[in-house]
């Protein structure tokens, strides 16, 4: 079930009455049935997958609990990893690793006939195998109380909200919050709908009236003029941000209605003045998710460790086999080599490599999660490049700004269109379905050729575009200014009168149609 | 209570606001020369019906007009489906004396175009046909999702097509669509000459050798076989019932291009036995690569040449 489909407020017209008149048990109870209502809606087959990873780090996380033998913690925390992440590696990756086994057996010259399966990816397994697998880590490092009630576990894995494309929430946060009956509360349920207003302004109105122009420009880039791919690789980059940010404010308001807190899973990225900057902006449960699980136990920034090494040699040898570029080899050879000869100067520049390498693990294997394609894993590329050369030449640059005494607001603007444009030229391999497609755009733009607005076809969809995207804007600007819903708790004038907005610009911009959200192929 | 007021007053603002916004937009859908603007407020009485879709706006009205002197009003639009144009084609008869002459482009016969159906809604007021119509065709739509056979929504009551009623909840969405832009968009100027006039580049004319076989569908997968033709012969009936002179072309492609339709001889073959009557093919008849836009498109130089062949051909009266 979709959020901007009637089936799903057919749903919640059911559901809310029933939440608030319910309670303890009876509430939690119809929680996860709701949830798995709402997940079942597609295929409910796929319910025993999130059952049975609900069932394996339920019974993992008392056992843990009650165990003190450290061998026996590290056995039962690998029993939860290779359930969760063998799910996520059969539904998601299988393919993939065939494909790329049987790429590297004819990279050195042998046949092969392996078999690919007809798979259908589960919605939002890469979501909820991350928050159930946040659950058991975070109890093995007893940094959280084992939850012993099944059906409060339960619910919080499957809360349907964000069951299937996020926030990731974690259950440190959220689980206490199962601990006690929400009632009903007028501020919560106002701020609360103010952000699902905005989110479905995001989705209907922003990213699916974009989304037909950027899906000619990545069909056939060759038929179209510079021009019209740089408008089309923008409006992506603007629709992926509303389809995604959307799906969040609509489950984080939702949540909020219902009397729960959700962390906030963007914060105008595009605003951002540096990548990590961007970072700290653009899929905050995500990133975070991958800095404490994934970056800090790598080594973070004070260290490396055997992963380090051993995810950056394995994506090495797959670049090498995918493109069959030999000489990518010898780069490589000349690369470690560097490094080697680097890290021996002091302990200082060997921890600033083992960040390099942490920074490229942890973003490579974030554009691996997004999918099973190596134009994601580029993707990740770019943007752990993009980290690394900030840490290289960032200092050089202010250095170089400030020597020539830049006004400090020119200097924020550069920054933030030099991270905006290498963002959105990432944004090119995230969404095209190969490198070929990608390099068309990316040839096609730099070409010049009808980079001019009489060359854009379909202007009509332009303007359009264009109109929402200065109001998501100076909405969003608005808001970083002083927090809008607050204001409209505060201020039932300003409640009443940006809600009747909304609610028009929804109607007049929308595309309705129940569009699916991008993120749930994830 | 005071809370119950607040959201009383939400829903009049909301409901007033959109009343209004749909009042001042219906006005100045009014004072467009768009060409439905004009058709539904009586002012496209004509001696020649120009009917296709993108294809058929290369039925340029000034030359047309230039060369028979006779007065021109084409119903053609990007994308239009066989069916749409039928309603509109009877929205036209009922409103306005019969023209002598109607020229049918039939390659519109691909496609059913539900989107661009319910994007008529900015003139659903003026004719309960067409808002019936849409209505019809928006139960139709999909939800946008292959719905799997271990779905749960299967064992539910289907919930989709509400869009054909969403102009009658929300008057602001009654103008939601492109046809309502390009309606602004000619609001202070005629969209008569309303043509192509880019000539093919480079990149497309190399393109072409690589270009897969093109096929006109008849859309086997539609609930009818035959839909889009009965259409068609309806469009066709309905003229020749009021006393109009029909005829049925293939507007030209890029002669490259035509080559790679398999089917064009089929297809011809198709709506003639279903209209019972013959279809002008034309779809090589320019060879000047000045004279089009792209493959499927004539710009205003090829139309000329194309439309001036028409009228020696005694095609266009």
């Amino acid at each position: 079930m979709i959020f901007n489909s009637v089936a799903f407020f057919a749903f919640i017209a059911v559901f809310l009455p029933l939440y608030f008149n319910l309670k303890g048990k009876a509430r939690l109870i119809l929680c996860l049935v709701g949830s798995y209502f709402f997940y079942g809606w597609w295929d409910w087959r796929f319910l025993s997958l999130v059952l049975t990873s609900t069932l394996i780090d339920y019974f993992v996380g008392l056992e843990l609990d009650k165990s003190e033998d450290a061998k026996k913690r590290k056995r039962l925390l690998i029993l939860s990893m290779v359930v969760n992440l063998g799910f996520l590696a059969f539904f998601k990756y299988f393919n993939f690793f065939i494909g790329s086994f049987m790429d590297m057996l004819t990279g050195f010259g042998m046949e092969s006939s392996f078999h690919t399966l007809k798979i259908i990816l589960p919605v939002g397994i890469s979501f909820y195998t991350f928050q159930s697998m946040s659950y058991t880590i975070d109890v093995y490092y007893k940094k959280i109380k084992v939850e012993r009630d099944f059906i409060r576990f339960s619910t919080f894995i499957s809360f349907f909200p964000q069951l299937v494309a996020g926030p990731i929430v974690r259950a440190a946060d959220f689980l206490p919050q199962f601990q006690k009956d929400r009632e009903f509360n007028w501020d919560r349920t106002i701020a609360g709908t103010g952000q699902i207003l905005w989110g479905f302004f995001k989705k209907v109105a922003v990213a699916d009236s974009l989304a037909p122009f950027v899906d000619q420009c990545f069909m056939a880039p060759d038929t179209f003029s510079s021009m019209h791919l740089l408008i089309g690789v923008i409006f992506w980059s603007f629709q992926i941000y509303c389809d995604f940010s959307g799906y969040s404010d609509i489950a984080i308001g939702l949540a909020r209605v219902l009397g729960y807190d959700f962390p906030d899973n963007f914060k105008t990225p595009y605003v951002s003045k540096n990548f990590s900057d961007f970072w700290a902006r653009w899929h905050i449960s995500l990133s975070s998710w991958l800095r404490d699980y994934l970056y800090i136990p790598l080594g973070g920034s004070r260290g490396g460790s055997f992963g380090s090494y051993f995810f950056i040699l394995l994506f090495m040898v797959l670049a090498v086999v995918v493109t069959g570029w030999w000489w990518l080899i010898g780069v490589f050879v000349a690369l470690i080599a560097y490094a080697w000869y680097y890290m021996r100067q002091g302990e200082k520049n060997k921890i600033k490599m083992y960040t390099y390498m942490n920074n490229m693990v942890t973003m490579l294997l974030g554009g691996l999660w997004h999918g099973a394609s190596y134009t994601y894993i580029f993707w990740g590329f770019l943007h752990g490049g993009y980290l690394i050369i900030q840490r290289l030449a960032g200092p050089i640059w202010n250095k170089m700004l400030d020597a020539i005494r830049t006004p400090l607001f020119i200097q924020n603007a550069l920054a933030i269109a030099m991270v905006y444009f290498a963002t959105c030229l990432a944004w090119i391999y995230f969404r095209a379905p190969n490198f070929e497609i990608a390099s068309d755009v990316i040839t096609g733009i730099a070409s010049l050729e009808g980079f001019n607005f009489g060359s854009v076809i379909n202007k009509f969809i332009v303007l359009k575009g264009v109109i929402v995207i200065v109001i998501l804007q100076l909405v969003e600007l608005l808001n970083l200014r002083s927090p809008l819903y607050k204001v409209t708790i505060k201020n039932p004038y300003f409640r009443v009168v940006s809600f009747a907005i909304l609610l028009w610009l929804i109607a007049f911009f929308g595309t309705f149609g129940s569009n699916s959200f991008i993120y749930f192929q994830f | 209570m005071k809370k119950v007021y607040w959201i009383i007053a939400l829903l009049l603002l909301t409901f007033i606001g959109d009343r209004l916004g749909g009042r001042i937009l219906k006005s100045q859908l009014e004072k467009s020369q768009f060409r439905y603007t004009r058709m539904y407020t009586g002012q496209a009485q004509s001696d020649i019906l120009l009917v296709g879709n993108s294809r058929g706006l290369i039925f340029y009205e000034p030359h047309i007009e230039k060369i028979t002197g006779k007065k021109t009003f084409n119903l053609s639009y990007n994308g239009m489906s066989v069916d749409l144009m039928n309603e509109l084609v009877h929205d036209y008869y009922d409103r306005y004396s019969p023209p002598a002459q109607m020229i049918v482009d039939v390659t519109m016969c691909d496609r059913i175009n539900d989107q661009l159906t319910i994007g008529f809604n900015s003139y659903s007021t003026y004719s309960e046909n067409l808002e019936d119509f849409i209505i019809e065709r928006a139960e139709n739509m999909s939800d946008g999702a292959k719905v799997s056979k271990y779905a749960l929504s299967r064992y539910f009551p289907s919930l989709k097509g509400n869009m054909g009623h969403g102009a009658k909840f929300s008057h602001l969405f009654r103008y939601n669509s492109e046809i309502f832009q390009r309606a602004m968009f000619y609001r202070t100027k005629t969209d008569k000459d309303w043509l192509l006039d880019r000539v093919i580049n480079q990149n497309m004319i190399d393109a072409v050798v690589d270009l897969d076989t093109y096929f006109i569908d008849l859309k086997p997968d539609t609930t009818d076989l035959n839909y889009l033709l009965e259409n068609l012969k309806d469009i066709v009936d309905t003229a020749k019932e009021k006393g109009t002179d029909v005829q049925l072309v293939i507007n030209p492609y890029y002669p490259p291009f035509a080559k790679t339709i398999t089917n064009l001889s089929a297809f011809k073959a198709e709506v003639e036995s279903f209209t019972g009557m013959k279809v002008n093919d034309y779809s090589s008849a320019v060879t000047d690569v000045k004279g089009f836009g792209d493959y499927q498109h004539l710009n205003k130089y090829g139309a000329k040449i194309y439309l001036d062949k028409l009228r020696s051909d005694g095609i266009l009266k």
